[in-house]
């Protein structure tokens, strides 16, 4: 199985987009994560404008335990960077016919198949413990005094964020695997959000909220609620559900196995 | 001799065109064994099943006498169409990588590259290579397990006279170590040099199957000319002849079974007829391979 990681690792690591994109990622991710207190401050600017004041020491942003929610569900915007290097990666091997060429020299198409989902997980993994680190950090800076008791609390968010990413990566290797030309891959990337939403919207309006719960990328984005509502004092779920867990859960081995199909059926 | 590769009714559809109908072909070790056929006859969808990158539609395929798995594939060197590598890569990393993906030793990599003549130019990027240096890269890359079995697919493809000359020597140089190759080729000439056997394929169907040396046996062609006005009716007269044909301002003589130049030679003396020209002429596989596609019709 690692052998198989450090295949696919052996293609990216000399491969200069891959640098370029992944350190953009991950410089944006902790630049963005770690500057919320100046945003507050620019927000709070704005309220003296209007001769109104916003007391940003009694929004707890980076406050264990809020920290923890708050950072995981921001960094999850940033995943589709990750997922453009997912597809760029993939699609390449189609475009330089290289995965012909794997197959050949006696790789299976599952072997194939499973070094690009290594690397997937090593990418989601790397995310995980990039936003773990800094909302560890943060949480330590802005946190008026440290309990313990409320450091471990809430630590459920990364699992979740972890599955979060992973089942977006593994989207996104499929629709490489199935349309295997990059730049329409990333179109088609792009839009998805965009066009399940009014799918959501409609089945929602006409038969249940309940249903939309279980669509793809939907599911994906339930996993962690938005939190920020809490600080205008109102309800917010500030859990991971099981059950959205069951269903992005369900979609990633649905769009692996799809991939997995695919591969197993086509001339390449 | 041991079976290397044998094919049973192997058969690809592309929706309703058919690119290889029915095959059954037999490779034995040892064999270089050439492919023919025109463009589009099916010789690089064969390879591509056989290499387990294409389906197969039906029909199936043993290498050593077993089913196909990746892991058999891992000890054949096979270059399809083109050198196919990542172009961002140096040649020397996409020889490790392929290493790693045949999961053999890399101690091979200096050897290989030395064989190919590219040791100089190993650390730049594959992308700046010419068109020759990639087809030598490939034929590296198939050598790195030091595989039983080589497959060449139209390795000249392409190239200049010099780069053609330069892969021929090596397929030579390798053939020469015993390996089994199987060689699918347009340049017919070369083939008849190489191979041992050989196969023709056309619109997917295989029309001939038997050794190269098949080829120059059989009857003799043999071209006279004299300066005697009625010479064709003199031949026609020599029961040894079974066909006379006026060509390039000779008579070609097909002669019969066990009839040979000499025997024309004497022929005309005795008739008081002194040649000015007579040589015989081998049967080239290129003539021959004309004459399987035409009589396919």
């Amino acid at each position: 199985m690692l052998y198989l990681l450090k295949i696919d690792l052996k293609k990216l690591l000399a491969y200069r987009t891959f640098w370029i994109v992944c350190g953009l990622y991950f410089f944006t991710l902790a630049f963005v994560t770690a500057s919320g207190m100046e945003f507050l401050k620019w927000l709070a600017s704005l309220f003296d404008n209007f001769g109104s004041s916003l007391n940003i020491k009694r929004i707890p942003l980076y406050h264990f335990p809020d920290v923890w929610q708050n950072l995981a569900y921001i960094s999850g915007f940033f995943k589709i960077v990750l997922a453009i290097m997912v597809v760029i990666s993939v699609t390449n091997e189609f475009s330089y016919r290289t995965i012909r060429q794997n197959i050949i020299d006696g790789m299976s198409r599952w072997e194939f198949l499973q070094s690009k989902i290594l690397t997937n997980l090593l990418l989601s993994l790397m995310s995980v413990v990039m936003v773990f680190t800094i909302a560890l950090v943060t949480g330590f800076i802005y946190s008026p005094e440290i309990n313990w008791h409320y450091v471990f609390t809430d630590l459920e968010f990364f699992p979740a964020y972890f599955l979060e990413v992973f089942t977006f990566l593994s989207f996104a290797l499929m629709l490489g695997i199935l349309v295997q030309r990059s730049g329409l891959t990333i179109i088609l990337l792009l839009l998805s959000r965009i066009i399940e939403a009014p799918i959501d919207a409609y089945v929602g309006n006409h038969y249940s909220w309940e249903i939309v719960e279980f669509f793809p990328l939907q599911s994906i984005g339930n996993l962690i609620a938005m939190p920020f509502a809490r600080y205008a004092f109102q309800e917010i779920q500030d859990y991971v559900t099981f059950k959205a867990v069951i269903i992005v859960f369900g979609w990633m081995l649905v769009f692996n196995y799809f991939s997995y199909l695919k591969l197993k059926r086509a001339d390449i | 001799m041991e079976t290397i590769l044998s094919t049973n009714n192997l058969t690809k559809n592309f929706g309703r065109l058919c690119a290889v109908n029915k095959l059954n072909l037999e490779v034995k070790r040892g064999q270089i064994f050439g492919m023919l056929g025109p463009n589009g006859s099916g010789k690089t969808t064969t390879l591509g099943m056989l290499m387990g990158v294409v389906n197969p539609t039906a029909g199936d395929f043993t290498w050593f006498g077993e089913p196909p798995t990746h892991d058999t594939r891992k000890k054949i060197g096979a270059v399809l169409e083109h050198p196919i590598f990542y172009p961002y890569l140096t040649g020397q990393k996409n020889l490790e990588l392929n290493a790693m993906i045949k999961r053999c030793s890399d101690k091979r990599i200096p050897d290989v590259l030395e064989l190919v003549e590219l040791t100089d130019r190993r650390n730049d990027r594959y992308r700046t290579y010419s068109l020759g240096m990639k087809q030598r890269l490939a034929i590296a890359s198939a050598l790195l397990n030091d595989p039983e079995i080589l497959i060449l697919d139209e390795p000249t493809n392409g190239l200049d006279p010099m780069g053609i000359a330069e892969i021929r020597e090596l397929t030579k140089k390798i053939a020469s170590q015993g390996k089994t190759i199987i060689l699918a080729s347009h340049l017919l000439d070369e083939v008849q040099k190489i191979c041992t056997h050989f196969a023709v394929l056309k619109k997917g169907n295989l029309i001939h199957y038997g050794p190269v040396n098949d080829v120059e046996g059989g009857k003799e062609i043999v071209e006279v000319n004299a300066n005697v006005e009625n010479l064709q009716n003199v031949l026609a007269a020599f029961a040894g002849i079974s066909a006379v044909k006026r060509e390039n301002g000779f008579f070609e003589l097909t002669l019969r079974e066990g009839v040979h130049g000499k025997d024309v030679n004497r022929f005309l003396f005795d008739q008081g007829i002194t040649a000015t020209h007579i040589a015989t002429r081998k049967r080239s596989l290129e003539k021959m391979f004309l004459e399987i596609l035409n009589e396919s019709h």
